[in-house]
């Protein structure tokens, strides 16, 4: 406990100095700006801004970014109350009740309690991450290539598991990112692999081009396609504090929210959005109020809010100690580490405390700063919503090209991106969904590393990945949640939980 | 016969991915399973990707939900008349040594029937959006961050449903703006303002 203190210590050391208070407040606001609006999300954001993080310290970079990510929850729910749209994926289930109560003129405490449903859950959340990363990263220490290798595995499984849409697709676009990962020379034997004779793609293709190409063109492309119209409930907000009844009626769905946020945020291919379906789910079933579901159930509003919040900060977890993603904003946030020559895993705990521990406490007092923020300025957010979308993608779309040119002055990574943009639309309307090949394209270059270390090891012998028990283990695990997903019971439960996106 | 149209295409495109890696890294060392060479690992996950795809390609057709196999907008007038205009400048490749008059006009007969075969597919919008952001990437240099932008705040608006001029033209000039106030003298990138003719 002492040693946990001494660390939360160092932590709020790092994160409270000026420059990083003020690039924290940089990422909340930024991330409730792209949560407000729809149509850009936190990918696309973090995809944006992560050139821009060369010049920065990498403690600065990664507060900067982290902030982003549960920004965007907060933001994301402020439109989903008042326009009945997710402005952030994870919001979709607030607009069931959220709405409906700003219909009845009740947005004000709609607003209110998913502001404090997130800061309870994001309080905790902190906790969390402060108490489990240590045990994690020393167990992953312990760590050998046959067992990083299989961790893969099964990360990538539960992933693609807890992902949406038809599952062999989704494995399919995993080994299609894994592929595309190996793309340039590979370091064993300097071998300039599928490269075509173009000397910019020895290197590999750009992560930043990657995600910004297949988040952000295909999401702009998709937009404009679809067409988007508003009806923002401006004139009815006031009053955002909820009455003490509305608060007792929130306290258990918040603590329910909030707990089962925070195991979903920590499984492989968990995080936001899962959390908030999954709570909503609950909370549907064990409230006394539940036929009021759907109707403007204050419940409705508080227990996915906190959900999504928890499990947005649970899933650092993943990446901390055991340097792997567990969905596409962690997938940049590891892109964002390695640009600043730092390879993510379990030593980054003991070689870089300040590094680790600063960005945990800085979880917290970006949390502050929100709730702080985003009650007095709910007014400049609901005038940004007013803002047409045929304003904002060009501004998007030139941030994006100033972002990928910069990054080695050159045309080339703006072609690259736009190829790649063709390929993200492409994929929309084959219904393959792009998250899953970003992380095949970060874990690629690992998986093969560590496969063939193990294999060099354990001299051509495959069965080593079933002959040490940790590997054995995660393979079983994987194989099983392959299984229990196929079974048909579990598809038709899987179904229906995504329904509504 | 009907078909699960967009399971069909994303089976053949997987399959083509998954052979098409496969049959590259037959250009590279295989190595053994103790020592793995640089086509090892591609072959296997190539392999896997392939048989994937085909059973996705499989699933397709006895999926009990059905949805039309034309998954994206096509033109088939214009890919006929690109195709004519690429198979017209392959066999034009003579002007390219017949001085750069010659030269420019093979380039826009390849080009243009190159840009035809593509943009008989998918929706206008999505060439537009593309096409700004790459204008922009290739004259930023040449032109500057100013003109650049205006040219993609332009092109991208006549993307969308609605193109009002007035609008545009005040976004495009806050945007070149903005532009160079932030990224060049705020960010400091190493950018051109102006056109590189006017010194920069």
């Amino acid at each position: 406990m002492d040693a946990l203190f001494t660390n939360l210590g160092i932590g709020f050391g790092v994160a409270l100095t000026i420059q990083n208070l003020l690039y924290c407040l940089l990422g909340v606001t930024l991330g409730t700006l792209v949560g407000v609006l729809p149509g850009i999300g936190p990918v696309a954001t973090i995809a944006m801004l992560l050139p821009v993080t060369f010049t920065l310290s990498p403690i600065s970079a990664l507060i900067m970014l982290a902030g982003i990510y549960y920004g965007a929850q907060y933001g994301g729910s402020t439109t989903a109350i008042l326009v009945n749209l997710p402005g952030e994926t994870s919001s979709v289930v607030t607009c069931i009740d959220g709405y409906q109560m700003a219909r009845q003129g009740r947005a004000g405490p709609a607003l209110g309690i998913a502001a404090i449903g997130s800061f309870f859950a994001g309080t905790v959340a902190t906790v969390i991450v402060a108490l489990f990363a240590p045990p994690l990263a020393e167990v992953a220490l312990k760590f050998g290539p046959a067992e990083y290798f299989s961790l893969m595995v099964l990360g990538l499984i539960a992933a693609v598991v807890l992902a949406h849409g038809s599952l062999m697709k989704a494995i399919a676009m995993v080994l299609l990112g894994l592929l595309v990962g190996l793309v340039g020379t590979d370091v064993n034997s300097g071998v300039a692999r599928f490269n075509f004779a173009i000397s910019e793609l020895s290197d590999g293709v750009g992560f930043i081009s990657i995600a910004m190409g297949l988040f952000g063109f295909a999401e702009i492309i998709t937009n404009l396609e679809l067409g988007t119209k508003r009806e923002v409930f401006t004139s009815r907000v006031s009053g955002l504090l909820p009455s003490l009844k509305d608060i007792r009626d929130c306290i258990m769905p918040i603590l329910r929210g909030t707990a089962l946020g925070s195991f979903l945020g920590i499984l492989p291919g968990g995080g936001a959005l899962l959390a908030a379906f999954a709570a909503y789910t609950l909370e549907k079933k064990v409230s006394k109020n539940s036929a009021q579901f759907g109707k403007g159930a204050i419940q409705g509003v508080a227990a996915p809010e906190a959900a999504n919040n928890a499990g947005a900060q649970t899933s650092f977890i993943p990446l901390l100690t055991l340097g792997i993603p567990s969905n596409p904003v962690m997938a940049l946030m590891i892109g964002a580490m390695m640009i600043q020559g730092i390879a993510p895993g379990p030593q980054v705990m003991t070689e870089r405390p300040q590094l680790f521990w600063g960005m945990i406490a800085s979880m917290w007092v970006g949390n502050l700063m929100l709730v702080i923020l985003n009650l007095p300025m709910i007014g400049m957010w609901i005038k940004l919503l007013t803002i047409p979308y045929r304003l904002l993608y060009p501004a998007i779309l030139m941030f994006m090209a100033v972002g990928v040119y910069s990054l080695q002055n050159s045309p080339f990574d703006v072609l690259q991106t736009a190829v790649l943009g063709l390929f993200g639309y492409i994929f929309v309307k084959l219904a393959c969904e792009p998250a899953p090949l970003i992380l095949g394209f970060i874990l690629g270059p690992l998986m093969e590393e560590n496969l063939r270390r193990a294999m060099l090891l354990s001299r051509g012998d495959w069965s080593v990945f079933f002959q040490r028990p940790i590997s054995a283990t995660m393979l079983v695990m994987s194989i099983l949640l392959l299984i229990v997903v196929v079974l048909p019971a579990v598809r038709v439960k899987r179904e229906e939980a995504f329904v509504a996106d | 016969m009907k078909v699960e149209g967009r399971d069909f295409w994303a089976g053949l495109m997987f399959v083509a991915f998954g052979v098409g890696f496969m049959i590259v890294s037959g250009n590279y060392p295989m190595g053994t399973s103790v020592r793995m060479g640089p086509a090892y690992f591609p072959t296997m996950l190539g392999a896997i990707l392939a048989i994937l795809g085909a059973i996705i390609l499989f699933r397709s057709f006895i999926s009990r939900e059905k949805s039309p196999l034309k998954v994206i907008e096509f033109r088939p007038l214009v890919l006929i008349a690109g195709i004519v205009v690429a198979v017209v400048s392959y066999f034009a490749i003579g002007l390219r040594s017949a001085g750069a008059l010659g030269e420019a006009a093979y380039m826009v007969l390849a080009g243009g029937g190159l840009m035809l075969i593509f943009g008989a597919f998918g929706p206008r919008l999505l060439w537009m959006i593309l096409g700004a952001s790459l204008a922009f990437g290739y004259l930023l240099k040449p032109l500057g961050m100013v003109l650049a932008a205006i040219i993609l705040v332009f092109f991208s608006a006549f993307a969308g449903h609605e193109f009002r001029l007035k609008e545009v033209l005040f976004l495009s000039v806050g945007l070149a703006a903005f532009g160079v106030g932030v990224f060049i003298y705020g960010l400091g990138l190493p950018l051109n303002v102006w056109p590189a003719v006017f010194g920069g």
